[in-house]
């Protein structure tokens, strides 16, 4: 299936739905990203001019999810930045059995006189989440508050 | 009737349904919805399923309501409204939403429409630079950690301590603009991060400014609107619907994850992961009681902000003081929200999400001014068909919790709304029916088109066919501001 996502509007009104694929976990925790990027920002309009390294651990996969997400939500208020690109390697340590994500958020200031700005995304919600492994590799739906 | 659920729904009576408790495995009580014949059936499928979870919810009251503006949301419906006995029931952010205390502000004018519309390009330009409106907006106002905090303690009563308003401004809103047993401890540092250069802004989406007017042959209770400030004459009044910006978003983030991992502890278990909730009197759930009022009141100041943004822009057009100006506030109130109220001797933790308080003529609640005639509700339609100025009823406290509607609803996702109609075609339309529209995102402002919305006037019909309001005056816009 590779790294994708598609916005869904069968699923909510005023919110924002979408699912994710990628062949591995790290390419899920990338293309999920995205989806979030692209509905704050059309990205090619957003320069490089600022990037941001995180680090988080969790024991279980869903919380490693529902943590990068909504510390994307967090790092666009607390910074004032929208992005550009993502790039996240996810790890499993089976010896602490901890999840591990190392990813980099690259992006600009917020400006709306260059940048193609769209929604203010308000939180990841847990209505309707999930997160996967299927036959393909990996898949996620989320819906956004907007 | 052809509804969007297998369920039974009895008629109660003109423009109120009943799903029987039976209808679905685990309710405690009825789920109850208020719409007329034709907004039932325009109801998505969503409705009646969340409606029917809230039902299932440990201490829940008497019933589940959804107002006629109701949608699918996520854990409660919008439109929801649930009481929890607050010895033995729940508290849920799920039945707040995210954007804690989004809510609704009303200025009214002696402005007409004749001396507004020669410059109204000049004021919404000048609105448009005041308040920050999309994401990333900053606020003018500089917070530092310590008055972050006099923020989420004092609410909208900080704003005017700081000259951001009229005392007469706190009179005239929900709770006197503060809710008490407020403290920051319980907000994480996250929320404050977030919230930190955001008072004074819009946010996007649905939320806007908008100026309105009032026609003479649009007042529906003349008494009570004059009573509210509110004379005709094509009148100008200003509308503002935003939130607790990212402060509120992230509380209600905090506490669905604390309240996932307590209800294991509790033993509660809920049909959605996004109805996570903990008992009312547990140290979760007075800690996020605790940080949702610090978001509430968050709001109200933003609100606060807002309105004294509002009246120097006009002050600056018209050179003339917003004193001379008539810029009085009409009313401020959440629409998502929980508050201990008194119902039937009992204290009631009401839950309102995508539902405004609606108290009627002789409540304590209700500021002199109103207390003769009811709470001023204030219901916000699509920007392309107006809004509603209604009146809580005395039997809006003892049927629905004190509960009514606060806006169209929505009949449609984003997605469809923005293939149906693009952002520059809309606003073309609308200035050619003169509306002016100023919007940062112009993706977003498709999505809020009208016909992504319910026919707001069949919304307040119902609640008004049902006795929980009563309408006072239609509100028709002719300029909108959004993020």
């Amino acid at each position: 299936m590779g790294k994708a996502y598609r916005f869904l509007d069968e699923i909510v009104l005023g919110d924002l739905a979408f699912e994710a694929t990628g062949d591995s976990v790290s390419e899920l925790f990338e293309s999920a990203a995205l989806a979030v990027i692209e509905a704050m920002a059309d990205p090619l309009t957003v320069e490089t001019n600022w990037t941001k390294d995180c680090l988080l651990s969790e024991s279980e996969i869903e919380d490693l999810f529902f943590e990068w997400l909504n510390g994307i939500v967090f790092i666009k208020d607390a910074e004032g930045v929208i992005f550009h690109s993502v790039r996240a390697m996810v790890r499993h340590d089976s010896e602490n059995n901890l999840w591990h994500l190392d990813a980099t958020l690259t992006g600009d200031g917020v400006d709306a006189t260059r940048q193609d700005l769209r929604t203010d995304v308000k939180a990841v919600t847990k209505h309707l989440f999930e997160i996967r492994p299927d036959e393909s590799g990996w898949y996620a739906r989320i819906v956004l508050d907007v | 009737m052809n509804l969007a659920t297998a369920m039974k729904v009895n008629r109660l009576a003109d423009a109120v349904w009943e799903i029987p408790k039976t209808e679905k495995s685990g309710m405690l009580v009825p789920a109850r919805i208020y719409g007329t014949k034709r907004i039932l059936e325009s109801m998505d499928a969503g409705v009646f399923e969340q409606v029917t979870n809230v039902a299932c919810l440990p201490g829940i009251q008497k019933y589940a309501l959804c107002m006629p503006d109701g949608h699918w949301g996520y854990g409660f419906p919008i439109g929801g409204v649930a009481a929890f006995d607050v010895r033995n029931g729940i508290i849920s952010p799920g039945g707040v939403g995210y954007d804690i205390n989004c809510g609704m502000r009303l200025l009214r004018t002696d402005l007409t429409l004749a001396d507004v519309k020669p410059r109204l390009d000049a004021l919404m330009t000048e609105l448009f630079r005041t308040v920050p409106a999309g994401v990333g907006a900053k606020g003018f106002v500089k917070l530092s950690r310590r008055t972050l905090q006099d923020v989420m303690h004092q609410g909208a009563r900080w704003g005017v301590k700081q000259g951001y308003g009229w005392d007469s401004d706190l009179i005239h809103t929900e709770e006197q603009g503060c809710l008490s047993g407020a403290d920051p401890e319980h907000v994480s540092e996250h929320a404050c991060q977030r919230g930190m250069g955001q008072l004074g802004t819009l946010g996007s989406g649905n939320h806007y400014l908008e100026i309105q007017v009032v026609r003479n042959d649009r007042i529906f209770d003349r008494s009570v609107a004059e009573r509210f400030g509110i004379h005709g004459h094509d009148q100008i009044v200003i509308m503002v619907h935003c939130g607790s910006r990212g402060l509120g978003h992230q509380v209600g983030t905090d506490y669905v994850r604390i309240f996932e991992k307590a209800m294991k502890r509790y033993g509660i278990f809920v049909k959605d992961q996004q109805l996570a909730c903990a008992p009312y009197q547990s140290p979760e759930g007075e800690q996020y009681f605790s940080a949702m009022n610090c978001a509430a009141n968050t709001a109200f100041a933003n609100r606060q902000v807002i309105a004294h943004q509002i009246r120097e822009a006009f002050c600056r057009v018209f050179r003339e003081s917003p004193e001379r100006l008539g810029m009085r506030q009409v009313y401020d109130v959440a629409h998502n929200i929980a508050k201990v109220e008194r119902y039937e001797r009992q204290n009631l933790l009401v839950h309102r999400k995508g539902a405004t308080r609606a108290f009627g003529p002789g409540s304590p609640d209700v500021p002199d001014p109103f207390r003769t005639v009811g709470q001023p509700v204030i219901c916000g339609g699509s920007m392309e068909t107006g809004s509603y100025l209604l009146v809580g009823t005395a039997q809006a406290n003892s049927e629905s919790f004190g509960s009514t509607m606060h806006g169209a609803g929505r009949t449609m996702s984003r997605a469809q709304a923005k293939r149906m109609v693009r952002g520059a075609t809309l606003q073309q339309n609308m200035a050619e029916q003169g509306i002016l529209v100023k919007a940062v995102s112009m993706s977003g402002l498709a999505e809020e088109a009208g016909i992504a919305y319910k026919n707001i006037s069949d919304v307040v019909e119902s609640v008004d066919a049902a006795g929980i309001t009563r309408k006072v005056a239609e509100l028709l816009p002719i300029g909108n501001i959004k993020g």
